[in-house]
């Protein structure tokens, strides 16, 4: 948090959570994109994109060093992860979970950035609104945790349809009640087996937008609460804000993580051989 | 805060990137790792399997060692008893040879005795005459009494 930034800040916090967005109807709010977002994204992504391919070239058989060392250390851990939940190898789900856990981790650590400083530059360009942090923005998370749920159902219909469609309408209630009583409770168990499922990929994506929002907003706070405060505000700003900067990064690599776990377990869960 | 075209242009990155990532960044780090991992348990397979033969060879060279000691020790005994049997041989034979020096040295001494006995025997046959001719020289013929002296002579002389 550089505080000479904040000296920006007019009409409050809620003027800083804008997006720049692109409107394609005006009249129908789905059709709009929000420019900073897939810009930051895919500068990300493409960031790795080419780290991947600078190191492919330079990967080495012998003892590891630098940046090898490191990407094998987390390839290591996330393997470590997979293989300790996964009953049967599916070589697709390590690098998904890989490419979760890295890609919003990346994502998480801009906010290490000052809160205005992305927005200010952005500015200079005539731009009114940047948000820098794309998990900030509902649409990636969401993204990711509906196409995770996508590869959940999909794995769920693969490996065991008979099976998953019982248990969208036999769970929880069928052997609890007596036979003429099933097909009643059969809609009942549906719509319960239905919320269950609708509910991770809620869960999934609102977990890591809540905590990347609320940190974003606390960093507004901060900022303009100290603001005018003078001299002390300011002393008192640049440390408290460099206190929650640290905070809010260990979170960002904790939510990166979470997702990455909870992607696994939901995969492996479908994986999980039906018991009879 | 709602979900719009940024959500479909998301999980178009997303895929994406999870496709690329998997092609060039986990994919190649999962073999490199693989095959290290591979050649580090070969590596100590071979180290085990080099210490097993180690410890082979060990065994085998402490039997050749037991082998050519009890060997060595049947060699030694073979030699001291042919030692002792040519010891023997050779003192058997000196003690032949001794003996045989002995008797024929016994027999010289009884051949020069008896041919001194005979010296003697005619020595004092021939003094016997002389001191009887001394004694009885006119009286006695040398031949006529050359009987009688020769008998006593040889009574007299009978056991020298």
């Amino acid at each position: 948090m550089d505080l000479a930034e904040t000296s920006h800040g007019e009409g409050g916090i809620a003027g800083h959570l804008h997006y720049w967005t692109l409107k394609i109807d005006e009249s129908n709010p789905f059709m709009q994109i929000h420019l900073d977002t897939m810009l930051v994204s895919i500068v990300v992504a493409s960031g790795l994109f080419i780290f991947a391919l600078w190191l492919k070239n330079r990967l080495v058989e012998g003892a590891p060093s630098g940046a090898q060392n490191f990407m094998e250390s987390v390839v290591g851990f996330i393997d470590q992860t997979v293989s300790d939940n996964f009953p049967v190898h599916n070589p697709l789900i390590a690098p998904l979970a890989f490419t979760v856990f890295v890609f919003i981790a990346l994502i998480n650590s801009i906010d290490i950035l000052p809160a205005f400083l992305i927005g200010n530059v952005a500015g200079l360009f005539g731009v009114e609104h940047f948000r820098p942090v794309p998990t900030n923005d509902l649409n990636l998370p969401a993204a990711m945790a509906v196409s995770v749920f996508a590869l959940v159902l999909y794995y769920e219909f693969k490996l065991k349809p008979v099976h998953f469609m019982k248990s969208l309408v036999m769970e929880p209630f069928t052997n609890l009640v007596p036979v003429y009583l099933k097909p009643i409770v059969m809609p009942i168990n549906l719509i319960l087996k239905v919320v269950e499922e609708i509910a991770k990929p809620l869960s999934l994506s609102f977990r890591l937008f809540g905590n990347m929002f609320a940190g974003e907003v606390i960093f507004l706070l901060i900022a303009f609460l100290l603001l005018g405060g003078g001299a002390i505000g300011m002393a008192a700003g640049f440390f408290v804000g460099l206190a929650w900067t640290i905070f809010h990064l260990f979170i960002g690599l904790l939510q990166a993580f979470i997702f990455m776990i909870l992607t696994v377990v939901y995969l492996s869960i479908a994986h999980q051989p039906a018991e009879h | 805060m709602s979900l719009d075209l940024t959500f479909i242009g998301q999980i178009v990155v997303f895929l994406t990137l999870v496709y690329l990532m998997r092609k060039h960044l986990y994919g190649p780090m999962a073999e490199l790792m693989d095959a290290r991992s591979k050649k580090i348990a070969d590596g100590l397979a071979a180290a085990d399997a080099g210490k097993e033969a180690l410890a082979n060879a060990e065994l085998e060279i402490a039997d050749q060692l037991k082998e050519a000691r009890a060997k060595a020790v049947e060699i030694i005994a073979a030699s001291e008893k042919r030692a002792a049997e040519l010891l023997e041989e050779a003192v058997g034979k000196a003690r032949n040879d001794a003996q045989g020096i002995v008797d024929s040295a016994r027999e010289e001494v009884t051949a020069e005795l008896n041919r001194a006995r005979q010296t003697l025997r005619s020595e004092v046959a021939d003094i016997a005459m002389m001191a009887a001719e001394r004694v009885v020289e006119a009286e006695l013929d040398a031949s006529r009494h050359a009987a009688l002296v020769d008998g006593i002579v040889s009574k007299g002389f009978g056991n020298a």
